[in-house]
């Protein structure tokens, strides 16, 4: 049987990338002539060629948006929008009794439910239904978290003392608690023990709810909530939007390049959203399972290493980042600083990291979807083998691949309207782009490089 | 964006700044376009200015997109020659 954590581990996409992949050699070797039909070997192409490729249709891309020149239908793609009708406050009353309902339901089942991750709620509920299936709706449809946080619903029937919220701390504490949540989702088996999974639920639930009391909803899930903060970003790239509280339709993206984040506390974050999935799927590569293996002999504590890594891999992500505004600012020769310069080019970021979310919980949304729904007709005795997809088709492999090519190409033109509407040249702000596109094109090598490598359980852990 | 905070101009630099919003900048052809671009109500001088800056743009763009396009074509054939080479 599959586990809830295998599938949810990046390593399946690689068995599914390598399909698409062996498709495509097939068809390369075609137009060379030199081969008849397609070779079904999975290793057509070494991996460095399939790296190079991946860079290098970034690198295009970023020629091909050079090309756009004309700055009206630049920013008539991104001024277009419809409204729609607004629901009312009953649904919206109606929705957040159903996800306090939900929250409710998971913690119980997860104390109370089957031990198995796969035959219980809580765990499908939260990685299939939460992280797998809502928080796509959060950048495909638009952020209704807002609306809905369960947490938020518990925070407004308690009192708070309204202290004010420390600007000095700004984004910073949310940026801790995402790779705190991160970090603890890769070191603990939390997607096959329902009991730590309620126990983590319920430590969040405390946190959160003694930081509203402290300095109040508005300013706790503003600031410091780093779940709000990773919905409302995505939520800017979705084509659902609320403008002067009507319901708005928008091309998808269209707002990124108007978003200007507040500080290097924000960038942080952003960055920090794109380093988490990488740090998840890296450590279940082949090469981190060896050289973990001989650190570990030389007698460093295994916790130790994997911190150290988590710590020093973010900073180098973040530092890549500044790196890339400070050669943009070079290039397009301005006064403006890179710290404005990195706050404005950030949120091209976004459209890549939630493609590759997308393409690291279709698969499992797919498989497990049966699973979810059987069990939640019987969530305190559910079926033995609960039932789910035997096997996904090989065209599912290509749709995983096509929403991260999608993303980096929503990247690449969200980073061309951003450097349009910063720089009055349009030379210059073609120049802004090098650097942002050099850290897309080494961000999309290795992760395509985190993709082929085949899954090894991170050693050292218990998952 | 706030030009004492966003923008950081060295002590021995002579920026052109914007006379309507403060925002300096390293050319005055970069001031042109700013004014044509972000500010309505020019003065014919102004305009004038927006113009001129506005067509040498036109020409150093038409060199970038033949680099592009050069870019385009070798990075276009390098790969079908390593691929023709590798598989």
């Amino acid at each position: 049987m599959v586990t809830a954590s295998r599938w949810r581990r990046p390593g399946r996409l690689a068995g599914t990338a390598l399909c698409a992949l062996s498709a495509l050699t097939g068809v390369a070797a075609a137009h060379s002539g030199g081969l008849g039909g397609a070779t079904r070997d999975p290793l057509a192409i070494p991996t460095w060629l399939f790296l190079l490729t991946g860079g290098g249709v970034v690198g295009v891309s970023f020629l091909l948006a050079s090309f756009v020149t004309d700055r009206r239908l630049v920013d008539a793609l991104h001024d277009w929008h419809r409204p729609l009708p607004t629901p009312g406050r009953l649904v919206r009353t109606t929705a957040r009794l159903a996800a306090l309902a939900v929250l409710a339901a998971t913690l119980a089942v997860g104390y109370l439910g089957p031990s198995t991750g796969v035959r219980n709620l809580a765990v499908l509920v939260v990685w299939v239904a939460w992280w797998g299936g809502y928080v796509a709706s959060t950048y495909l449809l638009g952020n209704t978290w807002a609306t809905l946080n369960p947490f938020r619903t518990l925070a407004s029937a308690l009192p708070s003392l309204d202290r004010p919220y420390p600007d000095r701390l700004g984004a910073w504490p949310s940026v801790a608690g995402l790779l705190l949540l991160v970090w603890v989702e890769v070191m603990t088996p939390l997607a096959d023990d329902p009991r730590l999974l309620a126990t983590v639920l319920v430590v969040y639930t405390v946190i959160t709810l003694a930081g509203t009391v402290t300095v109040g909803a508005e300013a706790w899930f503003g600031n410091a909530d780093p779940l709000s903060r990773a919905f409302r970003l995505y939520g800017q790239l979705a084509p659902l939007h609320v403008a002067d509280g009507r319901l708005r339709l928008r091309l998808p993206g269209a707002a990124l390049p108007d978003t200007v984040l507040d500080g290097r506390d924000d960038v942080a974050f952003v960055v920090t959203l794109l380093f988490v999935t990488t740090y998840d799927g890296f450590v279940a590569t082949g090469p981190w399972a060896s050289g973990a293996r001989a650190v570990v002999d030389a007698g460093v504590p295994a916790p130790l290493l994997y911190l150290g890594a988590y710590l020093v891999g973010a900073v180098l992500f973040y530092l890549a980042y500044r790196a890339s505004a400070r050669l943009g600012r070079r290039q397009a020769d301005t006064y403006l600083t890179t710290a404005y310069l990195a706050r404005r080019f950030a949120p091209a970021l976004l459209p890549i990291a939630a493609g590759y979310h997308l393409a690291h919980n279709l698969g499992s949304v797919l498989v497990l979807g049966p699973t979810l729904a059987a069990v939640a007709m019987a969530p305190l005795s559910p079926p033995a083998s609960p039932p789910q997809l035997a096997g996904l088709p090989a065209w599912v492999g290509g749709v995983e691949l096509a929403c991260v090519l999608l993303g980096h190409l929503v990247a690449v033109w969200v980073a061309h309207a951003t450097a349009y509407d910063v720089f009055p040249s349009r030379l210059q702000a073609v120049r802004s782009q090098y650097g942002v596109t050099a850290v897309m094109v080494g961000y999309t090598m290795l992760s395509l490089w985190i993709v082929t490598e085949p899954y090894v359980a991170p050693p050292f852990i218990a998952t | 964006m706030n030009p004492d905070r966003d923008a950081d101009v060295p002590p021995d630099a002579t920026p052109h700044v914007c006379e309507r919003c403060g925002h300096p900048f390293t050319a005055e052809s970069r001031l042109a376009l700013h004014r044509g671009l972000a500010h309505t109500e020019l003065t014919p001088e102004e305009r004038e200015a927006f113009e001129a800056a506005r067509e040498e743009e036109e020409a150093d763009l038409r060199r970038f997109r033949l680099l592009a396009l050069a870019a385009l074509v070798a990075l276009y054939f390098g790969f079908l020659m390593t691929y023709a080479v590798v598989t």
